[in-house]
């Protein structure tokens, strides 16, 4: 094999390889996806165990195999798709002082509606234009910690462009919070936000969930030895809740635990009970001695639902090592609550795997009743991770007041800042009815933490250094410039309620995506397959060749789509059909051409050098003016028109590789490896 | 195999007749289409434009009840408080699409009731009678914008396009192409609007049917492009023989590829039509008028137009009066 010919080799099998490639991760997604659909169809046999370790197990390759596939779009799959508007002209009239409020503002406001309401300009800049042309002054409607023209306008653009990250905060918490799986919130210009939900059930959730006002709240943290018994009460009031037995509420005697819940657990688990308790007989201070490594995993389960998911920690201060324990271990060991030190600062924490079934039990009411009136477990909102650099694997548990202490609705603003250190750090102000009993609550609480509540999750829990007077406070930590960022937008949730609207919503039904899926599917494979033969019947080898090409070309494409991050939608699909169009085009151009040409009796090597030099010119210019008309719809164009002009332009370039470069050295693969004539479908001549 | 001989048909004698027929039947076509509801004359309005661009919330059912009427349902929506709903029947026997365009806020809400409300009319002994097929609901400013994008970025495709092939080839071939364009779009649309009033196909103007259109231009210019790069190619080869001989030698010429490309892809497409259910298939329909009316508006829209644009520059800048017969 010449070097030439080499060259001719690597054009063919290096585009395919990169296709394969690119195309990896969306057909382990489908692999990966259907063995777990396996596994869940399964767990009614099998219990959830397996696929919890599978999805231990395969979380890295699961996740890596999703971020790079090919998406469907919701026309091909099902499921629901909603545009959020942020209210920006509600936001800037419940910023102004209400005493303020005269006919002026309320003109320029409606004139404000009437001029935005069909386009997506800024709203902000188009009511600062009517504002100014009427000569009026910001300071004389909006409170202001400075009052100047500059700092209140700054103060207006923040909120505005802050209140659609707020409004995507508050909702990602939310539709975390609920599980709603395999959900995409993305930003869309200033102030939209565009929501997709695999499954159009969700919407109903999603609307309530939108129509919610974030509740965002101050509370006192108690972690101390005695959420260590709140959280084995909550697993006997679980047990209990399980086996249908009414709660059996842990006393202060935690030496009897393991028979009191063993006993409970006789009604459904008879066997499993009586071994427990002659376990506990054996063997008082491991029950679950001399079993095996799963059986024992299995009963720690069974005994310790809620508690086993849990990691402690305890530190006598800041400086000092903080000692690991596990709260099964401890009972194993037979320590109980009581002889963990008294003060010291505890942390505990859950795995993020376990995180569902955690908050799942905690919603159930039984089990809720069981934990002490005055507190209240809950889970940070955002996950940390163990090490840096890896994706957060743990989230952390605190006790707190159940009571909160102040609501959000007093902060004034909240904006990120740096100390002078330079560390990262949050300000925020309070109105002056905050400013007093945040300066009484601070107070009392000197050295103890305060946790930062929005929507039943802990977003930060700062320790009170001393006493705030004036209702303006610094939060510091140990946290990054973007913690920094997402913390002021969660506490501006109490300040500003920019109403969110559903200004577009489009759901397909599962039935209806099936069906069409499986339909455009099959539809889509016959008409292919037809064009595939057509050619192979009337340009013979030569259609052969071209069908590799055109197979490639679809390939490319594809891979092409699925390497942009692309969504694969019907106008998608319309697109994929024009350029394969072309792609056909072109090689029955360069076919007929080479035709004309052996007809003349050239030979082969003449004919297919012509053939594709004289085809060359049209396919150029068709392919061209397509692109050149794809640009436009791509820049201008709206999702829709979007899908289908990017399909088409990596279509229509790659069809220019395929169907003209590829083909051609196929043919001249042919030539070098010695034939002199190929049956293009010509006729026979004499 | 060969099936096309070498052929020398006339395509360019009759061609003034066929311009003026195509524009004409364009013309008429749109004004037909567009014109407004005559109530006098039990003239309904034919176009019926999606709710991508009036606003408003469409719900699709399915009925399990094959048999339910639409009837039915309007008298059940009525009773339920949903009397200005429109109610068409589209896809299988029972299944229904249900539009509202006069909800003011809380579009979002009214699918869900609907499907809430028609269940509880219809279902016997508790089981599910009706389901949810698909919903949208597009807010006014949504609608106004979607057709704004719509028609700015159509427009400025357009204005490339031309300019395009006026700097590739000449002037008058960007404009007797965006001509032919122009065409082959408003036949597709006028036949897409009558097949969809006759309530054979759903082919209402939607956001995704517009993708139909845009094929439909990438395939005819491409179509148009082949027989004007054999013209410029020809005229090199054959010096000094009149404009209107070298366009249709370069129509023969093309005409194998002309119709071995154009049966490939019609073929495929036929197969959508028949096999591509609810979603495809509307769109794959408007693909194959559009494909072959713009096959047709090559030869005798844009050639046409051609010849006639060029022989009346022609005559105007030698300020002959005499009329040749090409």
């Amino acid at each position: 094999m010449s070097s030439k010919n080499l060259g001719k080799w690597l054009l063919i099998v290096l585009p395919l390889a990169a296709a394969g490639l690119l195309l990896w991760p969306t057909i382990n997604y489908s692999l990966l996806s259907s063995e777990r659909a396996e596994l869940e169809a399964d767990t009614s046999r099998t219990g959830r165990e397996a696929l919890v370790r599978w999805d231990v197990d395969n979380k890295e390759a699961y996740e890596s195999a999703r971020a790079g596939r090919m998406k469907l779009g919701l026309d091909l799959r099902g499921g629901a798709y909603l545009t959020l508007e942020v209210d920006v002209l509600k936001l800037i009239e419940s910023s102004a002082d209400a005493e303020s409020i005269d006919d002026d503002f309320r003109a320029i406001i409606e004139e404000t509606r009437k001029a935005t309401a069909n386009s997506d300009v800024d709203v902000l800049t188009v009511f600062l234009e009517k504002f100014r042309a009427r000569g009026k002054q910001l300071i004389n409607y909006f409170p202001a910690a400075e009052l100047t023209e500059q700092a209140v306008e700054e103060k207006l653009r923040r909120d505005a462009s802050g209140s659609v990250d707020q409004a995507m905060e508050v909702l990602s918490q939310r539709i975390n919070k609920y599980g709603v799986s395999e959900v995409s919130i993305q930003k869309q210009g200033s102030r939209r936000l565009v929501i997709e939900l695999p499954d159009e059930k969700d919407t109903v959730q999603m609307r309530e969930l939108l129509q919610q006002t974030a509740r965002l709240e101050f509370k006192r943290v108690l972690m101390d030895r005695s959420l260590v018994r709140a959280f084995y009460a909550i697993d006997g009031a679980y047990k209990a809740y399980k086996s249908g037995v009414a709660p059996v509420v842990d006393t202060a005697k935690p030496a009897t635990d393991t028979a009191t819940t063993a006993a409970a657990d006789t009604t459904k688990k008879a066997d499993t009970a009586k071994t427990a308790a002659a376990d506990t007989g054996k063997n008082a201070k491991d029950p679950y001695k001399g079993l095996s490594d799963d059986e024992k995993g299995r009963r720690i389960k069974a005994d310790f639902p809620f508690s086993y998911m849990l990691f402690g920690s305890v530190a006598a201060n800041e400086q000092s090592q903080p000692q690991q324990f596990d709260l099964v271990g401890l009972k194993i060991n037979g320590v109980t609550p009581d002889q963990l030190p008294e003060k010291g600062l505890y942390q505990f924490r859950i795995p993020a795997q376990s995180l569902q079934e955690f908050l799942k039990i905690l919603a159930i009411p039984q089990v809720r009743a069981a934990i002490p009136a005055e507190l209240d477990v809950l889970v940070s909102a955002n996950g940390n991770a163990t090490k840096p650099g890896v994706q957060p694997d743990y989230y952390d548990v605190y006790g707190v007041a159940r009571e909160a202490d102040l609501m959000g609705d007093v902060i004034e603003d909240a904006y990120p800042s740096f100390d002078n250190s330079n560390q990262p750090v949050v300000m925020m102000n309070m109105n002056t009815e905050g400013s007093d009993q945040w300066a009484r609550i601070t107070g009392a609480n000197i050295g103890n933490r305060i946790a930062v509540v929005m929507d039943d999750r802990v977003w930060s829990a700062p320790t009170v250094q001393g006493k705030i007077p004036n209702g303006s406070s610094q939060i510091s930590g140990s946290f990054r410039t973007e913690d920094a960022m997402r913390l002021a937008v969660v506490l501006k949730a109490g300040a500003l309620k920019a109403p969110v609207q559903i200004i577009e919503e489009r759901v397909v039904g599962p039935s209806l995506g099936e069906d069409s899926i499986r339909r455009g599917l099959t539809s889509t494979g016959i008409s292919f397959a037809l064009i595939i033969l057509f050619m192979m019947a009337y340009y013979a080898v030569g259609g052969a060749i071209a069908d590799v090409a055109l197979l490639m070309n679809i390939l490319l494409t594809v891979a092409g789509l699925a390497a942009f991050g692309g969504t694969l939608t019907l106008p998608g699909i319309a697109g994929l059909i024009l350029s394969t169009a072309m792609a056909v085009d072109a090689n029955i151009l360069i076919f007929e051409r080479m035709r004309e040409e052996i007809y003349a009796g050239k030979s082969l090597k003449t004919a297919v050098d012509q053939g594709f030099a004289r085809a060359w010119s049209a396919i150029l210019d068709s392919n061209l003016t397509n692109i050149a008309g794809a640009v436009p719809l791509i820049i201008w164009g709206s999702g829709p028109i979007k899908g289908f002009a990017i399909t088409l332009l990596v279509g229509a370039i790659i069809t220019l590789f395929t169907a003209v470069v590829v083909t051609r050295a196929i043919f001249q693969l042919l030539i070098a490896s010695g034939a002199t004539t190929l049956n293009i479908g010509q006729k026979r001549t004499a | 195999m060969d099936l096309i001989k070498k052929t020398n048909i006339d395509f360019v004698t009759n061609r003034n007749f066929f311009l003026r027929l195509s524009i004409l039947a364009s013309v008429i076509g749109m004004l037909v289409v567009l014109a407004p509801e005559i109530p006098g004359l039990g003239i309904p309005r034919l176009i019926e434009p999606g709710i991508d661009f009036t606003g408003g919330t469409q719900t699709t059912v399915s009925f399990a009840n094959t048999a339910t009427s639409a009837e039915q349902v309007r008298g059940a929506l009525a009773k339920a408080g949903y009397s200005s709903a429109e109610i068409k029947s589209f896809g299988k026997d029972g299944d229904f699409l249900i539009r509202i365009n006069d909800v003011q806020d809380e579009a979002s809400k009214v699918s869900a009731d609907l499907v809430t409300k028609l269940n509880t009319a219809f279902s016997k002994n508790g089981e599910k009678a009706v389901i949810l097929l698909g919903a949208d609901n597009v807010g006014a400013k949504v609608s106004a914008e979607l057709a704004a994008d719509a028609a700015i970025s159509l427009i400025i495709a357009t204005i490339i396009i031309l300019l395009y092939v006026a700097f590739r080839f000449e002037f008058v071939y960007g404009l007797s192409a965006v001509i032919a364009l122009a065409h082959d779009v408003t036949v597709a649309f006028v036949i897409s609007v009558l097949v969809n009033k006759l309530g054979i196909l759903n082919l209402e103007l939607s956001i995704n049917s517009l993708a139909a259109y845009l094929t439909i231009l990438g395939y005819s210019i491409n179509d148009k492009v082949v027989v004007f790069d054999r013209i410029r190619e020809n005229r090199e080869r054959h010096r000094g023989m009149p404009l209107a001989e070298l366009v249709n030698l370069s129509l023969n010429e093309t005409l194998s590829r002309t119709l071995i490309t154009g049966v490939s892809v019609l073929g495929a497409l036929l197969v959508m039509v028949f096999l591509g259910g609810d979603v495809l298939e509307g769109f794959a329909f408007t693909m194959f008028v559009g494909i072959v009316v713009g096959t047709y508006s090559s030869i005798y829209v844009a050639s046409s137009f051609l010849i006639w644009y060029t022989e009346r520059v022609k005559h105007k800048s030698v300020g002959s009066v005499v009329h040749t017969e090409a």
